[in-house]
C-alpha cells in the first residue's frame, strides 16, 4: 500500500511541476541550452550548470533545480551530436559515442544515429530515476545509522575512489588532486573552533573559500585557455538527415538497454566518477557481450546505444548518493551540490525530514527533463547541430566573460574573483600535467564533512581510533579505503597474482589427483 | 595534456612543487594552537584545528614524494640530467617563445587585466567590451602575427590604464571630470578599434572577422549584462558611466 502511496505522490509531484507554465519554459529552455553546451565541443555540461547556478540564485529551490538538473540532463545528451556530426566528442562523456556514431554519419545515417542517442539518453535518464526514487529511501534510511567516523570515512573514501578512476595518469596524482581540494577546504576558520585558518589576515576568507567560484574557475578557466593555446578547430560536419526515433531498435534491444542503464546508475552512484567512465564501460561492455564485436567502431547502433543509455543514466546515479549523503556522484553533481547549498538545502540522511518531498521532486524533474529532452532532440536537433558552425574562438571569451560575472553573483563579491581566476589558472597547469579535476573540487566539497567528522568523532572517543575498528560499518569502509590504496602498488598485486596462483594450482594438483584416483579405480 | 614520457620528466618537478607545498603546510598547521588555549577553551590534540591540516599536509608531502620517486624510476638519472640540460639551454627560451605559449600569455594578461584591474575600477560594459574585443579579435583573425601585434596594443592601453589607476588620477579628476577612469576605457576602446582596423583593412576576409568581433564584443556584455542587472537585481561590480546612462533609461518616468 506505501508503495502505491509512494506513486501515487510522485505523479502528483509530476503533475504539478508540469501543470505550471513557467517550470514548462524553463524545463525546455534549460535542457535546450544544455544540449548546446552539450553539442560545442570545449563547453561541458558541468560548466553549464556552474554557469546556471549564477542565475538561478534568486529562484526559488525548486524552480532553480528545474533549470540544473534540465541543463545537466540537455547537456549530458548534446556531447553526442558533436560526437556524431564531427568525431569530436562535444563533452568527455560522448567519447564513447563518437567510435561508431560518426561512421554511421559518414555513412549517411547521422540522423538515425541522433534518433537513437535521443532514444536511448531519455530511456537511461527515466530508468536512474526511478533508481533515485527506490533507492533513496533505504540509503537514507541506512545512513541515518552513521557516526562520525562512517561520515569522515566515506567523505574520505569519496575523494580516494574519485582520484584513483578519474586520473588519466598515475592513480597517485588523483589523490594529489584530492587532497589539494581538501586543503582549499580547510581554508577559513575551522568549524569547532572559529580559529583562523590559512586565511593571512584577509577577512574575506574567514568563511572558506566560496565552492561555487572556485568550481566555475576550475572547470571553466582551464577550459578556455585549453582551446585557445591549442587552437582547436571545429572539423567539417557530416551532413545530418532526418531524425528518427529508433523504436523498434530499442525494443529489440530491452536488456541491453537495461544492462547499460544499470552501469550507468551503477557507476553514477560512485562519488566522483563522471558520465565519461560510465559511457566506456557500457561501451566495452556492449562489446564484449556482441555476436559479432568486430562490427563495433565500423558504425554498430548497439555501442551508439549502449554509451549514450549509460552516460544519462549516471545523471540519476550521481544524485543517489549527491542527496541521502552529501556526496556527490559526478563533476556536475558536485556543482548542484553548490547550488543547493547556496539555496539552504543541505543534502545527507536528514533531508528526507527536513524536506520530505525534495527526492520525489528531483526525481519528477529528472523525469520530465528526459521528456523534454527526448521532445527538443527529435524536433530541433536539426536547428540545434547549427552551433557546431560557430567557431570557437568567438564564444570561448564570451564564456570567459560569463564565468566571470557569474562568480561574482554568487555573493555579490569582487574577492571570489580574486580566488576564481588563479584557481582556474592553477587548475590548467594541473590539467597539462595529467592531474584530474573532479577529486579536487570533491576535496573542496567533502573537505569540511571531513574535518568536522573526524574531529567529532575523536572528541566522542577522547582520542580513540578504535571505534573504527568496532563499528561494522566503518570497519568495512577503512578496509575499502586499505584496499584502494595498497591494490595501486605493484608489490601488492603480485603478491595477489601469486596467491591465487597458488590456490589455482593446488585446486589444480587436487583434481589431477582426483582424476588419477578415478582412472585407478577399476 | 603532455606525452608520457615528457610527463614523467615533469612529474619529477611538479612532484618536488607539491611535497614543499605539503611542508609548508604542516609549518602553518603546527602554528595552530594544538594543547594550548584558544577563545577560553583548553585545547587537546583531537580537537585542535590542526589536526585536518597537518592530515593534508602530511599527506600532501607524502604523495609528492612518492610521485618524484616514481618518475625518478621511470626516467633515471639520465632522464634527470636531460630536463636540467634543458632547462639550461636555449631551447627552454624557444619554447616560451613559441606561438603557443605566446597565445597563453595573450589569454593570462586579457583576463589578469579585466580581473584585477578593470572590474573592481572601470564600470562593467566599459572594461567587458574592452576585454571582449580585444580577446575575440586576437583569437579570431588565427593569425599568430596579427596576434603579437594586437597584443602589444592592448598591452600598452593596460599599461597605460593601469598607470592611470596607480597614480589615484581618477580621484584627482573627479570633481571636473565624472567619471574619468570610463572615459579613459572608452578611449581605449576606440583605439584599440582603430589598430585592429588598420592592420587588417588590406585583407578582406579578416575585414568581415573584424566586424563580427566587434558586434559581439558590444551585443555580449550588452545582452547578458542587463539581465544580472535589472532581471535578477543582481549590482554589477562598478557601476560608472554606462550603467548610469542604462540606469537612466531603464527607470525613465515616462
Amino acid at each position: 500500500m506505501m508503495i502505491f502511496d509512494r506513486i501515487g505522490d510522485f505523479f502528483g509531484i509530476v503533475v504539478s511541476i508540469a501543470a505550471d507554465p513557467i517550470n514548462l519554459a524553463i524545463l525546455f529552455g534549460s535542457v535546450l541550452l544544455g544540449i548546446m553546451f552539450g553539442a560545442m565541443p570545449g563547453l561541458t555540461s558541468t560548466l553549464g550548470v556552474a554557469l546556471l547556478t549564477a542565475l538561478t540564485y534568486g529562484m526559488d529551490t525548486s524552480l532553480a533545480m528545474v533549470c540544473l538538473l534540465a541543463i545537466y540532463v540537455g547537456g549530458t545528451y548534446g556531447g553526442s551530436y558533436a560526437s556524431i556530426l564531427i568525431n569530436i566528442p562535444g563533452t568527455a562523456a560522448a567519447a564513447a559515442t563518437a567510435l561508431d556514431g560518426y561512421p554511421l554519419a559518414c555513412k549517411g545515417e547521422g540522423g538515425r544515429a541522433i534518433g537513437l542517442t535521443t532514444t536511448a539518453s531519455a530511456i537511461g535518464t527515466s530508468i536512474s530515476m526511478l533508481f533515485v526514487v527506490s533507492i533513496s529511501p533505504i540509503i537514507s534510511h541506512f545512513a541515518l545509522q552513521f557516526t562520525s567516523f562512517e561520515f569522515f570515512l566515506l567523505a574520505f573514501f569519496g575523494i580516494l575512489i574519485s582520484g584513483t578512476l578519474t586520473s588519466p595518469d598515475l592513480v597517485i596524482k588523483g589523490w594529489i588532486a584530492g587532497f589539494l581540494g581538501l586543503f582549499l577546504a580547510c581554508v577559513g576558520r575551522d568549524l569547532l573552533q572559529f580559529y583562523p585558518r590559512f586565511t593571512f589576515g584577509y577577512t574575506e576568507l574567514d568563511s572558506g573559500v566560496e565552492v561555487v567560484p572556485v568550481l566555475i574557475g576550475a572547470f571553466g578557466i582551464p577550459q578556455i585557455i585549453q582551446v585557445l593555446r591549442d587552437r582547436f578547430a571545429i572539423g567539417e560536419t557530416q551532413k545530418l538527415q532526418r531524425i528518427i526515433p529508433e523504436i523498434g531498435m530499442v525494443i529489440r534491444n530491452i536488456p541491453a538497454i537495461v544492462r547499460s542503464a544499470l552501469i550507468g546508475v551503477g557507476i553514477g552512484a560512485v562519488p566522483g566518477i563522471g558520465e565519461d567512465i560510465a559511457g566506456w564501460v557500457s561501451y566495452g561492455t556492449a562489446k564484449n557481450t556482441a555476436r559479432n564485436p568486430d562490427d563495433f567502431g565500423k558504425g554498430e547502433l548497439k555501442g551508439v546505444l549502449a554509451s549514450e543509455t549509460a552516460n544519462n543514466a549516471c545523471v540519476g546515479g550521481a544524485m543517489i548518493p549527491l542527496l541521502n549523503l552529501g556526496i556527490p556522484g559526478s563533476p556536475p553533481a558536485a556543482m548542484l551540490l553548490g547550488a543547493l547549498m547556496l539555496h539552504g538545502v543541505q543534502p545527507g540522511p536528514m533531508i528526507t525530514f527536513e524536506h520530505p518531498t525534495f527526492i520525489m521532486e528531483v526525481a519528477a524533474i529528472l523525469l520530465l527533463a528526459s521528456m523534454a529532452m527526448f521532445v527538443s532532440g527529435m524536433l530541433l536537433a536539426k536547428q540545434v547541430v547549427k552551433v557546431l558552425r560557430i567557431p570557437t574562438q568567438i564564444f570561448m571569451p564570451i564564456i570567459g566573460m560569463l564565468c566571470i560575472i557569474g562568480s561574482y553573483s554568487l555573493g555579490l563579491n569582487i574577492f571570489n574573483l580574486y580566488l576564481m581566476l588563479p584557481v582556474g589558472i592553477i587548475c590548467y597547469f594541473l590539467t597539462q600535467m595529467g592531474y584530474p579535476i573532479a577529486p579536487l573540487v570533491i576535496g573542496v566539497i567533502l573537505g569540511p564533512m571531513a574535518d568536522e567528522n573526524l574531529r567529532r568523532a575523536l572528541m566522542v572517543s577522547q582520542g580513540s581510533f578504535l571505534p573504527i575498528f568496532q563499528r561494522p560499518v566503518s570497519l568495512i569502509l577503512f578496509v575499502i579505503i586499505v584496499w584502494t590504496v595498497v591494490s595501486q602498488f605493484e608489490w601488492f598485486r603480485n603478491a595477489k597474482r601469486a596467491a591465487l596462483q597458488k590456490i589455482l594450482n593446488r585446486k589444480g594438483s587436487c583434481e589431477a589427483t582426483l582424476e588419477e584416483n578415478e582412472s585407478e579405480t577399476p | 595534456m603532455m606525452e608520457k614520457d615528457k610527463l614523467r620528466k615533469a612529474d619529477i618537478f611538479s612532484g618536488s612543487l607539491i611535497a614543499l607545498f605539503g611542508l609548508w603546510v604542516v609549518s602553518q598547521a603546527l602554528k595552530m594552537p594544538m594543547k594550548d588555549s584558544w577563545g577560553g577553551v583548553q585545547n587537546v590534540w583531537f580537537v585542535s584545528p590542526a589536526l585536518f591540516p597537518l592530515f593534508v599536509g602530511a599527506m600532501i608531502t607524502l604523495l609528492g614524494a612518492f610521485l618524484i620517486r616514481t618518475a625518478l624510476k621511470a626516467v633515471g638519472r639520465a632522464g634527470l640530467r636531460d630536463v636540467l640540460g634543458w632547462l639550461a639551454s636555449r631551447e627552454l627560451a624557444n619554447y616560451l617563445r613559441s606561438a603557443a605559449n605566446l597565445r597563453f600569455y595573450a589569454m593570462l594578461v586579457l583576463l589578469f587585466s579585466y580581473v584585477f584591474m578593470a572590474i573592481p575600477r572601470v564600470d562593467f560594459f566599459a572594461c567587458s567590451v574592452l576585454f571582449l574585443m580585444a580577446f575575440i579579435s586576437m583569437f579570431y583573425f588565427d593569425d599568430d602575427a596579427l596576434l603579437k601585434k594586437l597584443f602589444g596594443c592592448y598591452l600598452a592601453l593596460t599599461a597605460g590604464l593601469l598607470l592611470f589607476f596607480i597614480f589615484g588620477l581618477p580621484q584627482t579628476l573627479e570633481a571636473t571630470l565624472p567619471y574619468a577612469g570610463d572615459w579613459l576605457t572608452l578611449a581605449c576602446i576606440g583605439i584599440y578599434g582603430l589598430f585592429t582596423w588598420r592592420s587588417i583593412r588590406s585583407i578582406p576576409p579578416l575585414r568581415k572577422k573584424y566586424r563580427l568581433s566587434l558586434i559581439l564584443a558590444f551585443a555580449a556584455p550588452f545582452s547578458i549584462g542587463p539581465i544580472f542587472k535589472y532581471f535578477l537585481l543582481v549590482p554589477m561590480p562598478t557601476e560608472g558611466l554606462i550603467v548610469a546612462a542604462m540606469d537612466a533609461i531603464w527607470y525613465w518616468d515616462f
